[in-house]
């Protein structure tokens, strides 16, 4: 592994910057994406894309200059120029801008054309028979295939431009006569943290917070609530232990009182028919037959 | 300065002389990895990191969800509804189960692309197919669990799939089931199969996996020279723990993001009539679930064969490649039988899923 610059294609360069680079900085814009989200800002739209972007752009300039080092160094022997990271990252953008939007154009053209030529092909009198499960799987596969060709030819064409880019630093580089176990090991030293400790609570820190916002942004309730379900909003308010008690008291003297009404009532009906006949001797009530 | 021991130190230390604290860190953080760090063996830690994040946001459910065929639907409703940050736990639940998938095939395919199967690690692999067949498991069990017409569905077409096993079929779709159609006997079960079976037996599988990994150690690359290889050589910590817990922040913001961006929300509570609902598995049994609408697996023997026969052929060839494949090439670029059987599966299953979704528009 002691490539020179001239030695290694441009796609595998292109690659090897790029692919790392990507990883690199992927979670960091996966944490932000998720506190948009958090708060309700969608970040495929406006405010949130143009916040997404613009958080990026450091974090791009970042992961490109540390995944270019690495290669220079480990791979290409070369050490790299300054101000590496800022460097490719503009040349890259510039790049994207313009070959990533023609890139996108072509493929897009591809697959409608490659739609059009499958369908037209399945309606053929010969081929009208065909299941549709079948049809689906047969039509698929081939735009999938026509497409996904060009796509890599794209991608490998990108690769290629911005490998280019890559070889050009490695030339503004000074070579490095040291063996690659010299190298890997003066690689991993300057990405070792000065001071680690500090280094160490800062990425904890920064953790806690973001787990923190992510807690205090988020909705506590559903907010895509299903349209069937009917929310208890309104809960019967508890009765207060006092209202209850008088309530009782006021059913309790009210029964007291009526029941002191029917003894009263009775007694007056015994004095005044005295010649009533005994309660035992009334005359049986037919029953009603259910 | 006092060189007395804080304390701190001394409890550790009183620990550490009953346990061997000491040596149990040296043997899980200094383990060599050939040719160093790298990010392609981060799959297995992400893996172990998901299960552990499913067993907490499953306790916290399970704290409100009732396993009766009358009250789960209205308790996972009410889980959504009324309980704090409820919808975002059963969120985080249900796209974790789909991490987990599509993690498993990322740890199977980086093992199969490395060679890393191969003498003396055919034991690791063989345990590692069983944690997939479990993964799986999950996913179906789970699947019921919110009984909704898309569980209620899905779950009769998997069992009558199972049913076409042939001896072991009958048995195994009535003991799932418990009884002609699925109802609270089949709830019951599932509940029991999820939230006891499974885990015990992934825990006890996945601490077998582990150990069979430390005992054979890892592959590493499959390229370089020993001299670039002992270079680059480091140790567990700190470089290749540093990549699993960024590699493990990246797939908790994801599954997160997919928790806001497509919450869980119900269909209809389950009934025996489908209505205008059409039945279909979670999406990682989709390529399945095509495959048996293609004409030549049509009728009893077509399903039997689409369904059983070849998924169960490529098990079983996945189970005996160590043994097949006995070369000692690992470099994936030099065994290009493996590269393509790869491509052609991974392809014939997104060929076959993206097809299934298509079909959603031909079925009303």
């Amino acid at each position: 592994m002691t490539d020179q610059p001239q030695q290694m294609s441009a796609v595998k360069l292109g690659l090897a910057v790029a692919w790392p680079a990507f990883w690199t900085g992927a979670p960091i814009k996966i944490a932000l994406a998720l506190l948009l989200l958090a708060m309700g800002v969608h970040p495929w739209e406006s405010t949130g894309l143009a916040l997404l972007i613009l958080f990026s752009i450091p974090v791009d300039i970042w992961a490109v200059g540390l995944s270019a080092r690495t290669v220079l160094v480990e791979r290409l022997s070369v050490e790299p120029p300054a101000s590496l990271g800022v460097t490719l990252w503009w040349q890259g953008a510039v790049l994207y801008a313009t070959y990533g939007s023609l890139a996108c154009f072509l493929e897009r053209q591809t697959i409608a054309g490659s739609k059009a030529v499958a369908a037209a092909i399945l309606d053929m009198e010969q081929l009208k028979g065909i299941p549709i499960a079948e049809r689906i799987s047969i039509e698929l596969t081939m735009w999938g295939s026509v497409s996904a060709v060009v796509l890599l030819a794209l991608t490998l064409g990108g690769l290629y431009l911005f490998g280019k880019l890559v070889q050009r630093q490695a030339r503004a580089g000074t070579p490095m006569a040291a063996s690659f176990e010299a190298r890997v090991h003066q690689w991993d030293l300057m990405r070792v943290p000065a001071d680690q400790p500090l280094m160490l609570t800062v990425v904890a820190g920064v953790g806690v917070t973001m787990v923190l916002l992510l807690w205090a942004a988020m909705p506590v309730t559903t907010p895509h609530p299903h349209e069937l379900y009917q929310k208890n909003e309104k809960a019967e308010p508890a009765l207060p232990p006092t209202e209850a008690l008088e309530k009782a008291e006021d059913v309790l003297s009210q029964a007291e009182a009526s029941v002191q009404a029917l003894e009263e009532k009775a007694k007056k009906e015994k004095k005044g028919k005295g010649k009533s006949p005994a309660p035992d001797k009334k005359p049986a009530v037919k029953e009603k037959k259910a | 300065m006092s060189s007395q021991p804080n304390v701190l130190e001394k409890v550790f230390a009183f620990v550490d002389e009953r346990v061997g604290l000491k040596t149990l860190q040296a043997k899980m953080l200094n383990e060599p990895v050939p040719g160093g760090s790298r990010w392609a063996y981060v799959f297995g830690s992400c893996l172990l990191f998901i299960f552990i994040m499913q067993a907490v946001t499953g306790i916290l459910l399970m704290f409100y969800y009732v396993p009766s065929a009358d009250h789960a639907y209205a308790s996972t409703q009410y889980i959504i509804h009324e309980v704090d940050y409820g919808w975002f736990l059963l969120s985080y639940h249900f796209w974790g189960s789909s991490a987990m998938v599509v993690m498993v095939f990322a740890h199977m395919s980086q093992v199969f692309l490395w060679g890393a199967y191969k003498k003396p690690r055919e034991m690791i692999w063989l345990v590692g197919l069983a944690l997939f067949g479990i993964v799986m498991a999950f996913g179906f069990t789970g699947y019921l669990l919110p009984w909704d017409q898309r569980a209620y569905w899905a779950t009769t077409v998997g069992v009558e799939i199972m049913d076409k096993t042939p001896i072991v079929g009958d048995f195994m779709a009535r003991f799932l089931k418990g009884g002609a159609t699925p109802g609270q006997m089949t709830l019951s079960r599932f509940f029991v199969i999820h939230v006891m079976i499974l885990p015990a037996t992934l825990m006890g599988l996945a601490g077998l996996h582990i150990f069979l990994f430390r005992k054979a150690g890892p592959a590493g690359p499959f390229r370089g020279t020993p001299n670039e290889l002992k270079a680059k050589t480091d140790y567990f910590f700190p470089r290749q723990i540093w990549k699993d817990m960024v590699a493990m922040g990246a797939v908790f913001a994801t599954i997160c993001s997919l928790a806001f961006i497509e919450p869980v929300v119900l269909l209809e509570e389950a009934t025996p009539d489908p209505g205008e609902y059409h039945p279909e598995p979670e999406w990682y049994f989709l390529f399945l679930f095509q495959l048996l609408r293609l004409k030549i697996f049509s009728g009893e023997f077509g399903q039997f064969l689409g369904a059983i026969a070849i998924p169960g052929a490529f098990m079983a060839l996945l189970a005996a490649l160590p043994f097949i494949d006995r070369s000692p090439e690992r470099n994936i670029f030099k065994r290009p039988v493996a590269l393509v059987g790869w491509l052609i599966v991974m392809i014939g299953i997104l060929i076959f899923t993206v097809s299934a979704i298509i079909n959603r528009e031909f079925l009303d």
